[in-house]
């Protein structure tokens, strides 16, 4: 599976599209994480769980959107994007989409 | 009747819980079936997040379309979400709100094209954002708003 | 660009789990962990309480008691004082000043507050008959202090709540039903705390009267009403009919004389609402 943020896949040709496809995922850090990022925001600095959990969660998305990809018989995805919202407190929501297409 | 009156807190709590399971699991197979029904009629129609190349005179007009739907969380769905925060990991409650959402405002887009005689939507747009942010605070609304948007065209007979 | 409409299969965006299996999973893990929580707590509690000064508790309760709103039995209190003279001079008990007071409360109970603090509720006053029952009551609440019970209870509750707080944060809705429905636990005792309790009331009972007389009186009317065992697995105290049956033979290995009993005069407590 081809992952592209251009409306082409660079030196391919794309023969047909079968129009959007998505993968979200929404997550949330156990208890011991937040409170350990709650004492981390006092002295500042990367929090590490988070990053991990947000890194986590996208690398998800992208799974479930080439999933969706692949039962339409794509074999490409094209411009894709990113949006990253959070709908509980502590969780967030980890969002791609794109364009599913086959490629020469 | 004393214990009613003695775990009365636990009781409406049950049944909040329970109606909120019901009413919620109904609302959202009812939803579903007529996302899938409408998503099947217009299959056809094609939308794209790539932008589209059109050669000279081919375009009739192009304009703007946009579609939003706010959904909310049951009560059972929202304590679910509030025992998972404890745990971690992937909250299965909140995933079928964000689906929904999403493919109602993609829906309602398309429909809004097609209205206007479009025969395509390019560069679709998504955009989620949450009312009342923290979703499993008290008092608080837990719902989430998806706004879908991208350029219909509409076509000149070949 | 040629278009090619195609269906997807399933929905790969949600999980297909069943939400009230998940609901048992998370339910049963937070048991579990408010469970050792707590069960810390009260080791916590066990460790530290048989040292805490009662110049301290004292403290404390004064402290506690200004957020209630209750009035003093001045008759109660008297009651309770002529059983206190019966005390060793060396007791424990003597370093509290004790009072009694009376809410206004349609259960069958009575609590014992840190800071020497009785609380008796207006529904029990109703079923008392006997100026003995009533020693027996007070002898019970007595014997709570005594083993320090109340201490424990208090521990306890407070290690339930503090858990669930930083588990829910302190203004959701859950913690505050959960910390509702744990907070009935904070002031009741363990089964064998009750009958240590009960023993200690029995004690003082006939050191006051000579006889134990109508010690039994009042938990066999409760038991009258109380119908069957079932609602007795979660209250805090053991069933009437249990307690009974433990004072009976306690009464008949020390060798208790039983006697006539004292009525009570059931007094409006006065300058009330």
């Amino acid at each position: 599976m081809i992952l592209t943020n251009v409306n082409t896949v660079p030196g391919k040709k794309i023969v047909e599209h079968f129009g959007i496809v998505q993968g979200s995922t929404v997550r949330a850090k156990h208890v011991g994480r937040d409170i350990m990022a709650g004492l981390k925001n006092l002295v500042g600095g990367e929090l590490k769980g988070y990053t991990e959990l947000l890194q986590d969660a996208r690398e998800e998305a992208v799974q479930r959107m080439t999933e969706q990809a692949r039962q339409l018989g794509a074999n490409a995805v094209v411009n894709i994007r990113f949006a990253t919202s959070s709908v509980a407190q502590g969780a967030a929501e980890l969002f791609a989409y794109g364009t599913a297409v086959r490629v020469e | 009747m004393e214990i009613v009156t003695r775990y009365f807190d636990l009781i409406v709590f049950l049944a909040l819980l329970t109606l909120g399971y019901t009413a919620g699991s109904f609302a959202e197979r009812k939803h579903y079936a007529s996302i899938v029904r409408r998503e099947r009629e217009q299959l056809t129609f094609q939308v794209m997040t790539a932008e589209a190349f059109f050669a000279e005179g081919r375009v009739k007009k192009a304009f703007l379309v946009s579609g939003s739907a706010v959904i909310s969380i049951d009560y059972f769905k929202r304590m679910l979400a509030i025992l998972r925060n404890i745990f971690g990991g992937r909250i299965k409650a909140y995933e079928s709100l964000v689906d929904r959402a999403r493919r109602e405002a993609i829906l309602r887009m398309k429909e809004q094209a097609i209205g206007n005689g479009a025969h395509m939507v390019v560069n679709l747009r998504l955009e989620t954002s949450t009312i009342g942010n923290s979703a499993n605070r008290k008092g608080k609304l837990g719902s989430v708003e998806v706004v879908a948007y991208g350029t219909a065209v509409a076509l000149n007979p070949r | 660009m040629k278009y090619t409409p195609r269906e997807l299969a399933d929905n790969v965006n949600v999980s297909h789990n069943h939400p009230l299996a998940e609901l048992a999973w998370l339910v049963g893990g937070l048991v579990v962990i408010v469970a050792i929580i707590s069960l810390g707590f009260w080791w916590l509690a066990e460790l530290v309480v048989p040292r805490v000064p009662v110049d301290v508790e004292v403290w404390a309760g004064k402290q506690l008691l200004e957020k209630y709103r209750y009035q003093e039995n001045p008759d109660l209190t008297k009651l309770l004082h002529t059983l206190l003279q019966t005390l060793p001079p060396k007791s424990p008990l003597r370093t509290y000043d004790f009072s009694v007071h009376v809410a206004d409360n349609e259960a069958v109970n009575a609590m014992a507050l840190p800071g020497g603090q009785i609380m008796v509720f207006s529904g029990l006053l109703k079923q008392v008959r006997s100026e003995n029952e009533l020693a027996m009551v007070l002898g019970h609440e007595l014997g709570h202090y005594a083993h320090r019970d109340h201490l424990r209870g208090l521990g306890r509750g407070l290690g339930v709540t503090l858990a669930l707080a930083m588990f829910f944060g302190q203004d959701s809705a859950l913690a505050g039903l959960a910390s509702d429905l744990f907070l009935g636990m904070e002031m009741s005792y363990s089964r064998q705390q009750e009958t240590a309790a009960d023993a200690f009331g029995l004690d003082m009972l006939v050191a006051g009267y000579g006889h134990a007389g109508g010690a039994t009186d009042f938990f066999s009317r409760l038991a009258g009403q109380a119908g069957g065992t079932f609602p007795y697995l979660l209250a805090s105290h053991p069933h009437p009919g249990d307690r009974i049956v433990v004072l009976r033979k306690m009464i008949a290995q020390k060798g208790y004389p039983l006697g006539n009993t004292v009525p009570w005069k059931i007094s409006k407590p006065s300058g009330n609402k």
